[in-house]
């Protein structure tokens, strides 16, 4: 307070004239609460334009609305998730990992196995081959503990491409659901998007 | 776009996602505006939907141009997806799109629009097929008009190819996409036989076809340029007359096709092509004879529609976007301050828009208000955000007391951008009003559309008019009136939206050319 209005400290440093009203009258009016969610409206809006071109919006932003909602795009809640149709979007423009809510049990004409077909013909030789030996080496040490070998087994497969496990031949996959539980797979981490649909639900969770 | 704030902006867009798509792509849709990239995984746990459901709002949305991904850095296999803004803001202006198409072309090319407006992306074969099925209850029109009414939009660039699969991308988790320059706009030959057979069976999908691998969706920069185009052209015919409109239509063409569509100014185009075009155009013969001076009132308007850029070929004309545009917001904000303050409340506004930095009593003497008006305008377009102060201190002498000038202007980015905000806060209201007034009233507009398309079967049959007249005093009076008085309200809520989406065109350009000339 001492270090302001140098000099003759009377004058304050605005004039009173200047604030735009004189000595007599109300200052301007101090706000007590936040402005009014509607505030009033002065003065009338312009009527709204309606001409042609509006007319034709009218009809065409109804029309539109009515079959946006009744396609298939559109997308509601509470859906019945066994029976649901495909939707018609074009799967091979986008990543892998939307795809997998097909349901890839009932293996429909889906372009998606053709190709993890062919991905798994070219990497099986080799796998083949190693499980082959494998099964050699099992078959001769007969009273080896079967699980373990089973394990080794599953290493194999769990190894593999998270892809072609998932495309592999339907009876693989009911086997090892045959046992009401998806165990066998989720011993070994096989990171958060393998077999999406059951297990997502317990994203965060370790999987046991 | 960095241009948008997004405030009001992205609660405009997760309306439009819910009204169009549902509420699930709502929520989807909502997280990626407000969050940016993001992989699968991180949507289900923010939004509380289940990971098959986000899967599908994820692939709609990317069918629809309103979501692209990239695979992330970290993980090949995994995509990051990003909303693009401007495309699903654009679903507002659907409407406007089938309108100009209908106004330049014709029906045929409005169906094939509007069809490829629904299916998001499509093969060309693909959208001939519907729009074929669309129109054949008029049976009309062949595959082969229609094939060549696709060829036409694609010549004037409204509608573009997606990049294509590029050639590994089979192998990868998420696939590249890539295309060249001179394919963007190529039709391809498209097989008009298994259309037509497909049509006649009344088969209800087209199986697969030779070009099913080429993909298509709406050019939605070529449209905006084509608003921007009609402002203009209203603002020509507007301020001298029809004529000088259709004469600006040409002129907008000419450089249209010789400028780069990036550039914020106009290649100069020559009087004697200006000329040749309109005489080759077919135009009005008014145009034709006073075409001089219909081409000197709009260069030497003060508005810049045109600017005279140099004399050879009898004289350069291009056009400045920048300055046009900042003419057209500052039109808009006049008309915006005249209706809400007043017109004295406007002449302040305008003055000091015009002389940059104003003192208050510069300012009601200029403006010839009484000092008390002043000062209550003054202080409410300053309230409101339409004036800035700036403050100047001259603090000239030890002894005496520090005398600060205040210094009115008006910083025309500022305002436009407060008042781009506002606008979409409008525009959210009326949504979110409308969808209020249909839902809540949803069974009585069900109920009346079933009553009169049920009149109208019985009309048609020929059932005599006294039992029409009972059935429709199945729904007592009062509810007509009230069913009149929804539509009514919702019909203006749809006039108010997109009119305020004019508004809103105008500033958003403005903004736009303003950072490209920096």
């Amino acid at each position: 307070m001492g270090g302001r209005g140098r000099g003759r400290g009377n004058a304050v440093s605005f004039n009173i004239e200047q604030l735009g009203f004189g000595r007599g009258e109300a200052g301007p009016v101090s706000v007590t609460q936040p402005p009014p969610l509607f505030p009033s409206l002065e003065n009338r809006p312009l009527p709204l334009i309606k001409d042609v071109e509006n007319e034709y919006i009218l009809v065409t932003q109804k029309d539109l609305s009515t079959r946006m909602r009744n396609s298939p795009f559109y997308l509601k809640k509470s859906e019945n998730p066994s029976y649901e149709k495909e939707l018609p979007v074009l799967w091979n423009r986008m990543p892998a990992e939307l795809r997998e809510t097909l349901p890839k049990r009932l293996a429909t004409g889906n372009s998606k196995v053709t190709l993890n077909a062919k991905k798994k013909k070219v990497e099986d030789p080799d796998k083949i081959f190693a499980k082959l030996e494998k099964k050699e080496r099992n078959e001769s040490e007969v009273e080896e503990d079967g699980d373990g070998k089973e394990d080794e087994d599953d290493q194999d497969k769990s190894d593999d491409e998270k892809v072609e496990n998932e495309d592999d031949v339907e009876e693989d996959l009911d086997e090892e659901m045959d046992d009401h539980t998806d165990y066998a797979n989720n011993y070994f981490e096989n990171g958060e998007a393998y077999l999406e649909d059951e297990e997502g639900q317990d994203d965060g969770e370790a999987q046991f | 776009m960095s241009s948008f704030t997004l405030g009001h902006f992205s609660q405009v867009c997760s309306q439009l996602l819910n009204h169009y798509y549902g509420e699930i792509v709502g929520q989807v849709g909502s997280y990626l505006l407000r969050r940016g990239n993001r992989m699968l995984n991180d949507i289900p746990t923010a939004t509380g939907l289940s990971i098959r459901e986000v899967k599908k709002a994820l692939a709609v949305m990317i069918q629809h141009n309103l979501v692209k991904f990239q695979a992330s850095e970290r993980n090949n296999n995994v995509a990051e997806y990003t909303m693009i803004h401007h495309n699903v803001y654009c679903l507002i202006r659907y409407p406007k799109y089938l309108y100009m198409i209908k106004r330049i072309y014709g029906t045929s090319e409005e169906i094939l629009l509007e069809i490829l407006l629904n299916l998001g992306q499509a093969s060309a074969s693909n959208v001939i097929f519907h729009s074929a099925n669309r129109l054949n209850e008029a049976n009309v029109l062949s595959p082969s008009a229609l094939h060549q009414s696709f060829q036409r939009l694609a010549q004037d660039n409204f509608i573009i190819r997606c990049p294509k699969l590029a050639e590994n991308a089979t192998l990868l988790k998420v696939p590249t996409l890539e295309i060249e320059e001179k394919e963007k706009f190529a039709v391809p030959n498209v097989e008009i036989e298994p259309i037509a057979r497909m049509l006649k069976e009344k088969a209800t999908q087209l199986g697969g076809h030779c070009d099913s691998e080429i993909i298509w969706r709406v050019n939605h920069e070529r449209f905006d340029i084509e608003l921007r185009n009609v402002i203009l052209v209203n603002a020509a015919a507007r301020r001298v007359d029809t004529t000088a409109g259709e004469l600006y239509h040409l002129i907008l063409k000419l450089w249209r096709e010789s400028s780069n569509p990036d550039s914020p100014v106009t290649t100069p185009v020559s009087y004697n092509v200006i000329k040749d075009a309109v005489r080759k155009n077919d135009s009005s013969p008014i145009l034709l004879e006073h075409f001089d001076h219909y081409l000197r009132v709009l260069y030497e308007d003060s508005a810049g529609l045109i600017d005279r850029a140099g004399d050879a070929g009898g004289g350069q004309f291009n056009l400045d976007y920048s300055k046009v545009f900042e003419n057209l917001a500052c039109a808009s904000l006049d008309s915006i301050v005249l209706e809400r303050f007043g017109s004295k409340a406007l002449r302040l506004f305008r003055l000091t828009r015009i002389q940059k930095f104003m003192e208050q009593d510069q300012m009601q003497n200029v403006a010839m208000i009484p000092a008390k008006e002043a000062k209550m305008f003054t202080y409410k377009l300053l309230e409101h955000n339409f004036l800035q102060i700036k403050e100047l201190k001259k603090g000239t002498s030890n002894f005496a007391p520090v005398k600060s000038f205040i210094l009115y202007h008006v910083e025309l980015p500022q305002v436009v951008r407060t008042t781009l905000e506002a606008s979409y806060k409008g525009l959210f209201n009326a949504m979110v009003r409308q969808m209020h007034d249909l839902t809540e009233n949803q069974r009585l507009l069900e109920k009346h559309a079933m009553l009169e398309s049920m009149l109208e079967r019985l009309k048609g049959d020929g059932v005599p008019d006294e039992e029409i007249a009972e059935l429709s005093d199945t729904m007592p009076p009062a509810e007509k009136s009230l069913v009149e008085k929804i539509h009514l309200m919702s019909d203006n809520l749809t006039l108010g939206q997109t009119q305020a989406d004019e508004t809103i065109l105008i500033l958003e350009s403005y903004l736009k050319f303003k950072s490209k000339e920096l």
